[in-house]
């Protein structure tokens, strides 16, 4: 493995985790993986494979039955999650965004740990909270005209955009983002992917992608990170993530078959042209 | 061109089979089910119904002789016709009087009373006739009962009012992914049941004697039945919401209340909107009603004229809410279909 994508201190460093649902199918089994700040890591792999349920370790929303989760040096439990959380913003597949409320409403409802309960509830943000959400907003290729409109009222590609404004909100030194791209078409993707890349790099912020376009993986992780069934398959640069690599991560035990006979359908991803 | 249907052919195998639709145990529920109406149809006297009906309709036709249902039908239309629309009452007796400003529509007439007196010398009652002057107000109790219905529409607002106020805490503690603990939220949906198993009636009598006659036990027995509605429907939107929205709220910690503010509130407003609405047109229907124990509005009012036997009064509380009751249909139905 090479030292690159381990150089530099471990922003999120993951021991030993394990995850067991309660009909006893191994979501999760002995994932350790150190990844330094400011890298853009993509997961990639097959539906099912742990993907999302890595991610959610992250920040506490699912909790390993096995092994711990270190930001930044300090180990994430009940008593130390909710002070974490503030540090790391999330991007959804399905955008998250509460359809009914405004845009700006929803990006500003990413400010809502730090803001004052009576600010929260009538909506009375401070004027550079609502400044920055302007700032976030046009960075993100919006137009003023859609500060006001709903969430929902908005194409797909647009209310992922206003979900990387919201989640970036809070200045994070990390951002999870789980499949951002996946119901967005391969042009959006791109535009959104890069959207995310370089806000990142802007603040040196921590990226933990999941995706399944393997061109796309290859084309934006600083490192791939593949998985299979729960485990870590594969952990290296784009460059070491050669054909041979792919077809061993998709089809496993196959992986000698030629792709040509493969259905992409059924295991889920696109196959790479490059 | 039409094909035959393909027939198995004679003596082949099929291995699937349809039962029939129907078998012995539907028949046994029939039974059931009729012997129950049978028994329950005699106790609530339904045979008599239909035999007092039918000579009332006989009896209409010409053919019976006499009919008990129209005797007393009868009775009542003689009793309460003509409707009384205006008021007299005597000048002497109001201390406010002005000769030069009488009310709207008002005048003043001089009236002969002819009263029965005691002589005290025969010790015989006596005609006694004796002229008064009153003043005539030929609308004087439409106002009045106009009046009453305007009370009774603030009832059911301020019902409705006291009602959501109630039910948006109720809601959040008997919301299971909300409530913070399995004790608050069993006794949240403890509340609500007990709110809403308790009929209004029955509430403003209890009320009545808490706080006097008038419309603040109306209010409160409207409004406390109401929230156990409105709670529970609440409770249940919050329960059914959209989880997306919540779970990116959770992921950056921002906490309960602020989660539900902006990831839920708005999301179930829409239906919020058309419970409460349905509520405020439940309430304006029992407000008109709930004055009978009373607590309030224009029952209060017909309950009065009942008891004092004047029944041209209640003639005109009756038709009063039947034109208020069919104003107010034709109003929410129209604000229904807007709103949705």
């Amino acid at each position: 493995m090479p030292d690159r994508i381990l150089k530099g201190e471990a922003m999120i460093h993951f021991d030993n985790l394990g995850k067991a649902w309660p009909d006893g199918t191994k979501a999760l089994s002995d994932i350790s993986l150190h990844i330094p700040r400011g890298q853009f890591c993509v997961i990639l792999g097959p539906s099912g494979a742990g993907k999302s349920t890595l991610l959610r370790a992250v920040n506490g929303l699912m909790h390993p039955t096995q092994g711990l989760v270190r930001i930044d040096g300090t180990a994430l439990t009940h008593a130390t999650q909710k002070q974490l959380r503030r540090r790391i913003a999330m991007i959804h597949q399905h955008f998250n965004l509460t359809s009914r409320l405004s845009v700006a409403a929803n990006v500003l409802s990413g400010l809502l740990p730090v803001v004052s309960t009576p600010r929260a509830l009538t909506g009375w943000f401070r004027s550079e909270h609502r400044r920055k959400a302007c700032g976030l907003l046009q960075r993100v290729g919006l137009a003023p005209t859609h500060l006001k409109r709903r969430a929902g009222d908005l194409s797909g590609g647009q209310q992922q955009r206003v979900g990387i404004a919201r989640a970036f909100m809070l200045d994070p030194e990390i951002v999870l983002a789980d499949e951002p791209v996946a119901s967005l078409d391969p042009k959006i993707s791109r535009d959104i992917l890069t959207l995310i890349r370089d806000a990142a790099r802007e603040q040196n912020t921590t990226v933990l992608c999941s995706l399944h376009q393997i061109d796309l993986a290859r084309e934006f992780g600083d490192r791939i990170v593949g998985m299979r069934d729960g485990k870590i398959v594969f952990d290296g640069t784009p460059a070491e993530f050669t054909d041979e690599r792919v077809s061993a991560l998709y089809h496993g035990a196959h992986w000698e078959d030629p792709p040509k006979k493969a259905e992409p359908e059924a295991a889920g991803f696109e196959l790479a042209h490059v | 061109m039409q094909k035959p249907i393909p027939v198995p052919a004679p003596g082949s195998q099929v291995h699937w089979h349809l039962d029939a639709p129907y078998s012995l145990k539907h028949l046994l529920i029939i039974a059931a089910i009729l012997i129950v109406l049978i028994l329950t149809g005699q106790r609530t006297e339904m045979d008599k119904m239909v035999m007092m009906t039918t000579e009332a309709a006989g009896k209409l036709l010409g053919v019976a002789d006499d009919s008990q249902v129209v005797r007393g039908l009868s009775r009542v239309a003689t009793s309460m016709w003509p409707p009384v629309f205006g008021e007299t009452e005597e000048i002497s007796r109001l201390p406010e009087f002005k000769r030069d400003q009488l009310p709207f529509f008002a005048h003043v007439e001089v009236q002969e009373r002819v009263e029965q007196r005691m002589n005290s010398e025969t010790l015989q009652l006596e005609p006694h006739s004796e002229s008064v002057e009153v003043l005539v107000k030929p609308v004087g109790y439409v106002v009045t009962v106009f009046i009453k219905m305007i009370e009774t529409l603030e009832i059911a607002l301020w019902g409705t009012i006291i009602a959501v106020i109630l039910s948006a805490p109720l809601a959040y503690f008997a919301a299971r992914n909300y409530s913070p603990n399995q004790a608050s939220y069993t006794a949240a949906r403890g509340f609500i049941s007990l709110l809403r198993s308790a009929p209004e009636l029955i509430v403003a009598l209890f009320l009545v004697l808490a706080y006097g006659f008038g419309p603040i036990a109306g209010v409160l027995a409207l409004g406390l039945h109401a929230a156990g509605f409105l709670g529970k429907f609440y409770a249940e939107d919050i329960e059914n919401a959209d989880k997306k929205p919540q779970e990116a709220l959770e992921a950056i910690g921002a906490g309960k209340l602020k989660t539900l503010w902006y990831g839920v509130v708005p999301q179930v407003l829409p239906q919020y909107i058309a419970y409460t609405a349905y509520i405020l047109d439940r309430n304006l229907r029992m407000a008109t009603v709930i004055g009978l124990v009373g607590a309030g509005g224009i029952g209060q009012e017909l309950k009065g004229r009942f008891d004092m036997f004047q029944y041209g009064h209640v003639m005109t509380i009756l038709i009063a809410i039947f034109i208020f009751v069919f104003i107010l249909d034709q109003l929410s139905a129209r604000i229904r279909n807007k709103l949705i």
